[in-house]
């Protein structure tokens, strides 16, 4: 029993360096997300397709590899495994958040737009104030299960040596040479973070949804 | 005046306008008839710069403001939101706007609404908060495409009132605008509707102006307007 808390202890410490790099990359993943959905509409729509062909092209493990051993060697430059893994999760995620905005956004009549432009309404704030509000609350639940998804997958973090969860669990299980618990105890600190982000989740859609049509 | 001169747009390589001409006077209700498809819609999309002619010329002073057949409200701001929110982008006199609109949804009979959401509002309710988003940028010319379809007879008397009290009445004691008079161009294929509310009323059809009658021949004419339609 006080072993099970030792290792729930020694676990537990990757849940905050978890934490830290999903919140840093999906930042980075909405923002550039955003951006990239946007894009999609100028003439240089060219970028938002070639990111997410290549996004999707290479698996996330290279991407964190390039990012974290060869960009910075031949950039001459260092970056921290913290950095590197919310930059590398962060473009990943742009491609799949850029995704599911362009979703959004053809959902919307087409008049929405119209309406801001026969008002005068400038492009920048018809984005800001008159499409990305609906179309944000209208993908929230597909937001959510991007963050989910993204959650999991930064269990990569460990090839480039990153203390994440998943890792703290591989350390404590080699260092006792027991698997079952440590493994056990990951599991349950990923599914304890991931109910949360589903409650979380919900409450931001009570808030924001209060004027969709009630059928 | 609108001067409306040789305008043509096609679609898909059909001619839907073909070298329209058209003059509407300053403070004029125009009435725009013509069967389903005969671009009604599209020749005011035209006026409002939301679809490009392939030639010919709009001229008009000031600026327009477009009324959708779907409203287009905005659905995530109330009421007064969607009402305030172009003032309040283009000027800080925050609390005369808001005065400003408390007086149009008065005059419109929405007031008690104001804080209400678009989707808990009935159909004709809409229509008027979307009139009164659009005069709130207080609008030369106003284009109202299909304002009363979907509404019932006593709703479409309503609108008949409305639009003409903005046009006629001086829109000072409507909520202290600037403008005196607001141009309308009207497009229903309503023509009872139309002959309420116009002082004069234009037929299109095959992308040309077929008929343009004066409401003293309103009567005679009418007829031969519904001949069109067949
Ligand atoms: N964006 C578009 N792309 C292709 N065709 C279009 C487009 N907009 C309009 N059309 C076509 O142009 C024609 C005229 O359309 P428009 O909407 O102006 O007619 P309308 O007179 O307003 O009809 P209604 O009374 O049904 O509203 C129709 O045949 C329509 O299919
Ligand atoms: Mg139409």
């Amino acid at each position: 029993m006080e072993k099970l808390f030792v290792y729930f202890l020694q676990i537990w410490h990757g849940v905050g360096f978890s934490l830290t790099l999903l919140a840093g990359g999906f930042f980075v993943g909405i923002t550039l997300g955003t951006i990239l959905a946007i894009t999609r509409y100028t003439r240089f729509r060219f970028i938002t397709n070639q990111v997410i062909t290549l996004v999707r092209s290479t698996p996330l493990i290279l991407q964190v590899s390039i990012i974290y051993f060869a960009i910075p060697g031949a950039l001459g430059v260092h970056l921290n495994v913290l950095t590197a893994g919310i930059i590398a999760f962060g473009i990943n995620s742009s491609a799949y958040v850029s995704e599911i905005l362009r979703a959004g956004i053809e959902s919307l009549p087409r008049g929405q737009f119209e309406a801001a432009q026969a008002l005068g309404i400038p492009k920048y704030y018809t984005w800001r104030d008159i499409i990305l509000p609906q179309v944000v609350s209208n993908v929230l639940p597909a937001l959510v299960n991007e963050i989910i998804a993204l959650l999991k997958e930064t269990s990569i973090i460990s090839v480039i040596g990153g203390t994440d969860i998943m890792r703290r669990a591989q350390i404590t299980a080699a260092e006792n040479f027991e698997y079952f618990t440590p493994l056990c105890i990951a599991g349950f600190c990923y599914y304890v973070l991931v109910v949360l982000i589903e409650f979380i989740g919900k409450q931001i859609a009570k808030r924001t949804c209060h004027y969709h049509a009630k059928n | 005046m609108l001067k409306i001169r040789d305008i043509c747009k096609s679609f898909n390589g059909v001619k839907i306008l073909d070298r329209v001409n058209l003059q509407v006077e300053t403070g004029g209700i125009l009435g725009l008839a013509g069967p389903s498809g005969c671009g009604k819609s599209t020749l005011l999309r035209c006026i409002q710069k939301l679809e490009i002619p392939e030639s010919g010329s709009i001229e008009y002073d000031g600026k327009a403001g477009f009324m959708f057949q779907d409203f287009q409200l905005f659905p995530h701001m109330t009421v007064m939101q969607n009402l305030l929110y172009v003032p309040n982008l283009k000027s800080k006199q925050r609390k005369k706007q808001e005065h400003q609109a408390i007086a149009v949804l008065k005059n419109i009979g929405i007031e008690s609404k104001k804080h209400d959401y678009p989707v808990t509002l009935s159909g004709g309710q809409k229509q008027r908060v979307a009139l009164a988003r659009t005069l709130m940028t207080s609008p030369d010319i106003l284009l109202c495409d299909e304002p009363t379809s979907g509404l019932d007879v006593a709703t479409t008397d309503d609108v008949v009132q409305l639009l003409k009290s903005v046009n006629r009445v001086d829109l000072n004691s409507f909520g202290n605008f600037q403008k005196q008079t607001v141009t309308m161009v009207i497009a229903s294929h309503d023509l009872d509707f139309l002959t309420k509310i116009s002082d004069r009323i234009v037929l299109l059809k095959n992308g040309k102006i077929v008929a343009d009658i004066k409401p003293s021949n309103f009567d005679d004419q009418i007829q031969l307007l519904k001949g069109y339609y067949l």
